[in-house]
């Protein structure tokens, strides 16, 4: 009886993971349980025990969402391109360290008198040839992209440590600290906030027309409005809290907007398909024709790109670049551990480039939530070590295939 | 009796599909001897001999994977080339794999379009595989290639194939096949690893392609399964023909006589 009802709950979570917006659920219930836990009980045991001096309620407070937003943002570009070569099943360990790369190089060209927007853009040429490069190997050497983006790692890692001899510089450049220092003012932020909430209501309710129309399938007004509720609550909500701060930095919706665009990329046209089709099954997709070798070498290729556009934040919102920051810390797995915690499956075929932005928060409340308690570095290593290994295994138990039960 | 080969000659529908002469060698091994084949509209000719026989060579050179190295091709009495998958895919000729070859992470009508999405028009401006996919489309065309074949028992099309039974993504692979304009749709094994359920199942969609004038090649071992669907059997041992037999005029031990023992055997059986 009992094992019946496990079942049927273990089933039921695999159906819910299979729905478009079901895979998000696991990863909001970890960002609103840490939440919950660093924003909520914390403060309150310390306020029942009479420490309230130690720590107030400021995981929650504006200003340190805004700080954890853009504390993320690094990660979660990163995490969003690993998140595209993980949908083939591949793995590219080398994106932090291309990141590196690209934001020394950046540091030095605009140090050198090279105007920042042609500094940022020969940087973001170079990563997506360093992303090509290692693709070409994978698909066309046939050495598999663990081995060729560890060796990647390694190799960037020197790369890096040779453009940057003192390991560390300064970047004073307007354009490029400008990317973390522009705002957008309150009333705009709202309002573009308005326009997508409306845009995505409008699309939406629009398709469910279209469905009827054409005799196919509709989804429940439940559903179609609490898809509509839920995404219009939560982004007009992020504005308001970072506007109670300070306002919406332009970093975040770079971000936003790119990652919309390869959200749509993945999920709406034939190149998104192949993606999903190959990670799922390599063999189906080349006897239906589709160009397999091609298709990964244009995933490393984005990824390479995205690593490139971390690097660029990065420096943006450091105002520096150091070989700890990118190359040589924990910013690698960090990333990977955003996309896997996101949803985003290492066996290939299953994420999504928002979920990776979700992972990204849960990984960047963590470590900024152990630093508001004061927790050591060591606590912080295994906490995280700890999340991705449960979000790993929510992977692996929602994966097992439901068909062959039956 | 008289031989059941020259009775299915005189009865046997016009060729859709035929091959002569077929010769393929591995190296040292003679797979294929010399093999005939045919197949005609709206008939299911079963494909049986024992393991080794050259059944599945034979498939794979009329669906282009293995290359003859001497025989010929035609297609309603015209001689045709097929020297590549593509090419038996542009005649028409189509393959269900014994693997199904299905996305099962992607939906039904997904798989169904893989590899040929329709797009939006008026993207034109973007390389084709940029271009927004029309999913209602691909939606439509996959209710429609599902009900053609009357696949009762699927939902919805926006189910993803992981969580479909075994009958289920077998009909959904030869919806596949079907949907891209075939004319001769050849099944390997398709109720191989399936319960008696599912096999009624898939059985009905083998049947339902003959309706729709289909020419379906059905490989098998199951002779229950072979006597059910097919209208004709062709028997093949060690890489050459036994002969071709009219299914209501022949029984399973007549079958099982010509794939292991051959004609001679089976004459001195008194059969």
């Amino acid at each position: 009886m009992e094992t019946e009802a496990k079942l049927s709950f273990l089933d039921r979570f695999r159906a819910l993971r299979e729905t478009q917006f079901g895979s998000f659920v696991p990863v909001l219930l970890a960002l609103a349980a840490i939440w919950g836990y660093f924003g909520l009980a914390l403060p309150l045991f310390d306020l029942l025990t009479g420490e309230e001096e130690t720590f107030r309620a400021i995981f929650l407070s504006p200003r340190n969402i805004y700080n954890l937003f853009m504390q993320s943002a690094v990660i979660a570009t990163l995490a969003v391109g690993i998140t595209v070569v993980l949908l083939l099943g591949d793995i590219d360990l080398s994106a932090a360290a291309t990141a590196g790369v690209c934001a020394a190089l950046l540091g030095v060209l605009v140090l050198a008198g090279v105007p920042g927007w042609t500094a940022c853009l020969i940087v973001m040429a170079l990563g997506t040839f360093m992303g090509v490069a290692q693709g070409i190997l994978v698909s066309y050497v046939g050495i598999p992209s663990f081995v060729v983006t560890l060796a990647g790692l390694l190799g960037f890692q020197g790369l890096m440590q040779k453009i940057l001899p003192t390991g560390n510089l300064n970047v004073g450049n307007d354009f490029v600290r400008g990317f973390a220092r522009v705002l957008i003012p309150d009333m705009w932020g709202l309002a573009l906030g308005v326009l997508v909430v409306v845009a995505f209501a409008v699309a939406n309710l629009r398709q469910q027309a279209q469905r009827g129309t054409r005799g196919l399938e509709r989804d429940t007004p439940f559903a179609v409005w609490g898809q509509v509720i839920a995404f219009g609550v939560m982004v007009i909500a992020v504005i308001l809290i970072l506007n109670s701060y300070r306002s919406l930095p332009l970093l975040l919706v770079l971000l936003v907007g790119i990652t919309a665009l390869l959200g749509w990329i993945t999920t709406s046209t034939p190149f998104g398909r192949s993606l999903f089709a190959v990670g799922g099954n390599a063999e189906s997709a080349r006897r239906v024709g589709m160009k397999v070798k091609r298709i990964r070498v244009a995933a490393f290729g984005i990824v390479g790109l995205m690593a490139a556009i971390g690097g660029i934040f990065g420096a943006s919102r450091f105002g520096s670049v150091s070989y700890t920051a990118f190359a040589g810390g924990s910013l690698l797995l960090e990333a990977i551990g955003a996309a896997v915690i996101g949803g985003t499956s290492l066996f290939g075929g299953r994420g999504s480039v928002w979920n990776a932005i979700l992972g990204a928060l849960v990984i960047g409340s963590l470590g900024n939530g152990l630093d508001l308690t004061g927790a050591s570095a060591a606590d912080k290593l295994m906490v995280s070590g700890a999340i991705l290994l449960l979000a790993v295994a929510i992977d692996a138990v929602s994966r097992a295939d439901a068909g062959s039960e039956r | 009796m008289t031989s059941n080969k020259e009775m299915v000659g005189q009865a046997a529908p016009p060729a859709h599909l035929s091959v002569r002469g077929i010769q393929k060698r591995f190296g040292g091994v003679h797979a294929l001897k010399g093999v005939n084949f045919e197949v005609a509209r709206g008939e299911v000719m079963a494909l049986v001999g024992d393991n080794g026989a050259g059944k599945s060579t034979l498939m794979k050179v009329l669906a282009g994977a293995h290359i003859a190295d001497e025989g010929q091709f035609y297609l309603d009495d015209k001689p045709v080339t097929v020297a590549s998958p593509n090419d038996a895919t542009d005649l028409g000729i189509q393959i269900v794999y014994q693997d199904l070859a299905l996305c099962q992470n992607l939906d039904v009508a997904a798989n169904l379009s893989l590899g040929d999405e329709p797009v939006k028009s008026g993207w034109g401006f973007l390389p084709r595989l940029l271009r927004p996919l029309d999913i209602l489309e691909m939606e439509v065309k996959a209710r429609k290639a599902i009900d053609r074949l009357e696949v009762r028992t699927l939902q919805s099309v926006r189910a993803k194939v992981g969580g479909l039974s075994g009958g289920q993504r077998q009909a959904i692979a030869i919806a596949r096949a079907v949907g891209a304009e075939s004319s001769v749709v050849m099944l390997d094994e398709p109720t191989a690893a399936l319960g008696v359920a599912q096999t009624r199942q898939v059985l009905e969609v083998v049947k339902r392609l003959r309706e729709t004038n289909h020419a379906v090649v059905y490989i098998s071992h199951n002779m229950r399964d072979i006597f059910e669907v097919s209208d004709r059997i062709c028997v093949l041992r060690h890489g050459a023909n036994v002969t071709t037999y009219k299914t209501s005029e022949t029984d399973p031990d007549t079958i099982v006589a010509a794939m292991t023992r051959g004609l001679d055997n089976e004459a001195k059986n008194g059969n």
